[in-house]
């Protein structure tokens, strides 16, 4: 039997049409196995065993027919719990959605729907997806499965953990301010931040609109390619989703153009805060891509560290007016609705409000509604929101200019690997600043791909198996691959052939 | 350097987002609100006399959509999962007092 730990979409693919195995029993393996290991972990907050069974069996179905199936069909898939699958809960992992059933699909799971994936179950986060480590989940803590004391990173913790644990193929994730990048970091996986506009956002919970995208994660980059080509794609439901053909280009890498492009490395992502680990991770895999005979120029991002504080006003206003939205009335099944008495009066409804919002939202989402709220209110406008939005302008500035020179930017992701559970949990500061090099990215639109760093000569004693994951006893570091706006190709690309060039074989 | 957000502030904040405060949230976030603020204080050496802001996430133009009729058949989907209906209707707490002014609104 094929060990889940092996299995990549395109060998899953590979393995059913040989009939080496079935849909069927894959999807019933994971769900074993997610039953045996994920009381460790934490990654799911639900499973939808039923459904997936009946997911996958109509894949075998369609094999057994003959009927040709795409590269996705039968694909053991998790989903982080703030993307909507229709009649299913959806939590965003706060207790204000606890019991809210979604009324429809999200765009990116009709698509994959369309390309019968299985869906195996909806994975923790950070409550509403603010934050860095999936602490904030109000129903519990997601470990890293590469050393569980340690967390899984944030806001996508589940999806990354589930992925990096063997209990899904491949995940969807939501990068906000590095949510997918972060978490694929820490998990040793790789994670796709899409330009923004390229992922249809309707369905997935809003946040921070100017700044959600959804995106994948998985274990190569070659399956992170498959996966965000199809759910790549303008949608009518989302009027910011963009008019772009994404091509076979994703999927079928010239690697002899790619060879040609040149890297640059910005010197502001370089500072003193970063561990000895993370800079030797990051020199390494630029030393391997400079033997494959890429070009690299030094680059300057010159307001990269006014990113942070820029991204920590615009995002909690955007979070202050986007989850006004739950008020205890919408997107609940609040049983005291139908008996609120004193709802008659003017505190009636009111105390609706303040009771239900109060204890919904656990305190980090009342912290940045409350910053939210601060930073737009009259008098503090224009010091702060207007301020940040110029701020914005900068920063994307620094982008443009660079990308006159270069044709992605390599950059480190988070200053040190995975943290200790607890470690920072409460000094919400520190954490905001785990994403100093992620935030510009979102800020400016950008696409960036999450890779981890195969610094080291895998041992293919464990019978070869995913060789090219960092060894577990030590922590995965992982760098990213920022590219123009539209052109994951290129960053693909590039990463696929440090993939193929870059493991065992050395 | 002292907090813009005083417990006054807080508690005004509180109110306009409609949001229920514990003692001990108020007094933690107090503390964690200075801390943030203060870090936002680089931003003002930073000149940007002249910038146009960034305001959203894309820079891209503004396409009218062809204005026909589409039916939604999601429509009634959002009825099923409420706890209260009648007619179509989402049976909600009165939005207007008694007095005739609104419910929520008054500050």
């Amino acid at each position: 039997m094929t060990l889940l730990r092996d299995l990549t979409i395109k060998k899953f693919h590979d393995g059913l049409l040989k009939k080496e195995f079935s849909a069927l029993e894959i999807t019933q393996a994971f769900l074993k196995y997610i039953k045996d290991t994920d009381p460790r972990i934490n990654a799911y907050l639900s499973l939808r065993e039923e459904q997936a069974i009946k997911e996958a069996e109509h894949v075998d179905i369609a094999v057994a027919k003959g009927e040709s199936v795409g590269v996705l069909a039968g694909v053991p898939l998790a989903i982080k719990d703030n993307m909507l699958l229709k009649g299913e809960v959806a939590t965003a992992a706060s207790k204000i959605l606890e019991n809210y059933t979604a009324s429809y699909d999200a765009t990116v799971i009709t698509k994959l729907r369309k390309e019968n994936a299985v869906f195996l179950g909806k994975t923790n986060l950070d409550e509403f997806a603010m934050g860095t480590s999936t602490e904030n989940s109000a129903f519990q803590v997601t470990k890293n499965p590469h050393d569980e004391t340690r967390v899984a990173g944030g806001s996508s913790g589940g999806s990354a953990a589930a992925v990096a644990g063997h209990m899904a193929i491949a995940a969807l994730g939501s990068d906000t301010g590095g949510s997918i990048r972060l978490p694929a970091s820490f998990c040793g996986v790789v994670g796709l931040k899409a330009t923004y506009g390229a992922v249809s956002r309707s369905g997935l919970i809003a946040m921070a609109s100017s700044l959600d995208q959804i995106g994948p994660i998985a274990k190569t980059v070659e399956d992170a390619a498959i996966l965000f080509k199809a759910i790549a794609g303008k949608d009518p439901l989302d009027a910011t989703s963009a008019q772009v053909d994404y091509g076979a280009e994703l999927l079928e890498s010239d690697f002899n153009q790619i060879k040609g492009l040149t890297i640059g490395v910005p010197k502001e992502y370089f500072i003193d805060g970063v561990s000895s680990e993370v800079r030797a991770g990051v020199e390494s895999a630029i030393a391997d891509l400079k033997s494959l005979g890429v070009k690299f120029k030094d680059i300057s991002l010159p307001h990269t560290k006014h990113a942070l504080s820029c991204y920590y006003i615009l995002q909690p206003a955007e979070v202050s007016s986007n989850l006004a939205r739950f008020d205890g009335v919408r997107y609940s099944r609040n049983p005291n609705l139908r008996m609120h008495p004193n709802a008659a009066n003017r505190s009636g409804l009111d105390h609706l409000y303040f009771t239900t919002r109060g204890k919904g939202f656990g305190a980090e989402v009342k912290r940045r509604i409350i910053l939210g709220t601060f930073v737009l209110s009259s008098g503090y406008y224009d010091a702060y929101y207007a301020k940040a939005q110029q701020v914005r302008a900068l920063v994307k500035q620094d982008f443009t200019e660079a990308f006159k020179h270069v044709d992605m930017i390599l950059a480190p992701i988070s200053p040190a690997p995975a943290f200790k559970v607890g470690e920072k949990a409460d000094d919400p500061l520190a954490l905001y600043l785990e994403d100093i090099f992620t935030v510009p990215i979102n800020l400016a639109g950008l696409p960036s791909l999450a890779i981890p760093v195969r610094n080291v000569k895998s041992d293919m004693e464990d019978g070869g198996s995913l060789s090219h994951l960092p060894l577990t006893n030590k922590l995965p570091v992982g760098f990213q691959l920022i590219g123009r706006a539209f052109k994951e190709a290129d960053i693909l690309g590039m990463g696929q052939m440090y993939e193929n060039e870059v493991t065992s074989d050395k | 350097m002292s907090s813009l957000i005083t417990k006054h502030t807080l508690e005004h904040l509180a109110k306009l987002a409609r949001l229920e405060l514990t003692a001990h949230e108020e007094e933690r976030f107090l503390k964690d609100l200075a801390k943030i603020l203060a870090h936002f204080e680089e931003l003002q050496e930073l000149d940007t006399k002249n910038v146009a802001p960034l305001t959203g996430g894309t820079e891209l133009k503004n396409v009218f959509r062809e204005d026909t009729l589409t039916e939604n058949p999601n429509s009634r989907a959002g009825l099923e999962s409420f706890p209260e209906s009648r007619d179509d209707f989402l049976k909600i707490p009165p939005v207007f007092s008694a007095e005739g002014g609104s419910a929520s609104g008054g500050e």
